[in-house]
């Protein structure tokens, strides 16, 4: 098969027998209890330079309490998969946490765009489809997937795809590289202790970004018992085995919204906008909202308070399908 | 521009929405003519009649996929564009050339030095290449309407070669299909690929409209006068869908 085209952004493939031979030795099958507060779950398995992939959206159903403890930590030099994110590249840029990020969609807001501009975060480029589609190859456990997107762009010239020849009907098609993140964060609505998990409602890619992911931390809204998984098992979105932290963090979206039990907290999202544009406003929104708490409960209590708390529940009135 | 693009969603066909305008374009042709159109999502949901008033920021919140047909994920949704069920796409963009080719990447010369960065196709490359039309809707401003965009983000025709797109790999068959301004509609030469003006806004000069071009558009005989929004129109955008003003009377960025 010629390569017609290759891309030349940055990007990394895991040898599918070196993936194998981790899960076999480092995916525990014994169902032991992973609950564990989110600094621990973020100390023991983010480590500086990992490639980092999260599931959904800022506004809905997104790992946000995990992204602020990263930050927290102040983690370095990691590779974001930003493939449905909106607000979380420009939180990690300026926090100096980012190395690069595969483009999906970079962000909102021009303190993001800047960071590029002066070359602070590289990025590779692909488009939202694609970067997912590399997470399901990367579920999938081999090296590549096909797709007739990306074909006759710039975005492939800057990708890390390669265009060949089909074999099979002979019209060019563009193959796209596996992605296995280090490690992959997911909020759920519910899961038990030992990682057997219930997402509701449409989702980007929750199940090919645990199993792709090396390690995956998930963040739930309840902690249900195994009973209960067991007698509705189709709801089950991530079974525990690919699961190697439970950490219980209800209101773990905001400021966005987890489907079905709380709505995003649209002033907040005004007031990040009003800072996305400048560094000084996003380094004061960091230390607020991230640095001068030292945990999701903090935050909660401090940034958020009670009211607030009530008043996101209350909006909540759609029920239907999440639950 | 909102309602001109709505104006474009035909009743029944299966119509791929993307962040912001699109939606309320989307919602207006719902509830007046296209009450069986079906929304699709990129993050999954499928089918939806959205929740109004409509909320800022809203997308894959529970107002928006209000009582969806079917609730997937982003692989299977554009696995369904690929496959050719998606009749229409709706698109926003920073540049757009003579062949409909778009930038929403960046600004400049050199793709490592940017003069100035932009989010990126998010799934825009999708659509322009899986939807079997595609319409652009865009800002009416010379530095937009270029002779060759900075970046090709999405492919258009290409060099406007007879079967540019096919060659590539492309689907046979799709592209670009309309381009929606505030002052003006665009469409494609079948022969030439080039953008061709199919109608004005009544009270909009044609030359004020191509005075704000790079490039010259084909002009055919009759360039039709696009109405403003009726008053129906208007009632549905003002009193149901966003009384708030969220989206309407704000410049449409990409």
């Amino acid at each position: 098969m010629d390569v017609l085209q290759a891309g030349v952004g940055e990007f990394t493939v895991e040898d599918p027998d070196e993936l194998r031979a981790f899960m076999r030795t480092e995916k525990r099958r014994e169902m032991v209890d992973k609950v564990m507060p989110e600094a621990e779950a973020v100390r023991r398995y983010v480590k500086d330079g990992d490639y980092v992939s999260f599931d959904f959206s800022s506004f809905t159903r997104g790992p946000a309490s995990l992204v602020r403890e990263i930050i927290r930590q102040r983690k370095q030099n990691l590779w974001f998969a930003a493939k449905f994110t909106l607000m979380e590249s420009t939180l990690l840029a300026v926090a100096g946490c980012l190395r690069g990020i595969d483009v999906g969609f970079l962000g909102l807001g021009s303190l993001i765009g800047k960071a590029v501009e002066e070359g602070r975060v590289k990025v590779t480029e692909w488009t939202n489809g694609t970067l997912t589609l590399r997470h399901l190859a990367g579920a999938m456990g081999v090296p590549f997937l096909p797709s007739r997107n990306l074909l006759a762009t710039d975005t492939l010239t800057y990708s890390g795809a390669k265009v060949v020849q089909d074999p099979f009907t002979r019209k060019p098609i563009a193959l796209v590289p596996a992605v296995n993140p280090d490690v992959g964060l997911v909020h759920v609505h519910q899961c038990d202790i030992y990682g057997n998990a219930r997402c509701f409602g449409p989702g980007v890619s929750p199940l090919e970004t645990a199993m792709a992911s090396k390690r995956t931390i998930i963040s739930t809204e309840e902690i249900i018992t195994t009973d209960d998984i067991r007698k509705e098992p189709s709801k089950t979105t991530i079974p525990y085995y690919l699961v190697d932290a439970v950490v219980y963090a209800p209101f773990g979206c905001l400021p966005g919204g987890a489907q079905g039990m709380y709505e995003m907290d649209t002033e907040h999202f005004l007031e990040y906008m009003a800072a996305s544009g400048d560094e000084q406003k996003m380094v004061a929104y960091l230390d607020t909202y991230i640095h001068s708490v030292s945990s999701h409960e903090e935050f909660l209590e401090k940034r958020v308070g009670l009211t607030k708390l009530m008043d996101l529940k209350r909006q909540a009135t759609i029920k239907e399908g999440y639950h | 521009m909102i309602c001109q693009c709505a104006r474009l969603m035909e009743d029944g066909k299966i119509v791929f929405i993307g962040y912001g305008m699109p939606q309320i374009a989307a919602i207006l042709a719902q509830r007046l003519h296209a009450p069986r159109m079906v929304q699709m999502y990129e993050f999954g949901a499928v089918g939806p009649l959205p929740e109004t008033p409509f909320v800022r920021f809203t997308m894959g919140g529970p107002r928006n996929c209000y009582k969806s047909l079917a609730w997937t994920n982003m692989n299977t949704i554009f696995a369904q564009a690929q496959l050719g069920m998606v009749d229409l796409g709706v698109l926003g963009a920073t540049q757009i050339d003579q062949f409909g080719n778009i930038n929403s990447t960046m600004l400049g010369s050199d793709y490592k030095h940017p003069e100035k960065r932009f989010p990126g196709s998010g799934g825009a490359n999708e659509v322009l290449t899986q939807c079997w039309r595609t319409v652009i809707v865009i800002l009416h401003e010379r530095r937009r309407f270029v002779k060759k965009v900075d970046f090709v983000t999405s492919p258009g025709y290409l060099d406007g070669t007879p079967g540019a797109r096919e060659r590539a790999g492309l689907p046979r068959g799709t592209g670009p299909w309309r381009v929606v301004t505030s002052k003006a509609l665009y469409g494609f030469d079948e022969q030439s690929k080039r953008m061709s003006l199919l109608g004005v806004l009544r009270g909009v000069r044609e030359a004020e409209v191509l005075k704000e071009m790079e490039f010259a558009p084909l002009v055919g005989e009759n360039v039709e006068e696009l109405e403003p929004p009726t008053s129906e129109e208007l009632r549905v955008l003002r009193h149901e869908i966003d009384p708030t003003r969220a989206i309407i009377g704000k410049p449409a960025r990409s």
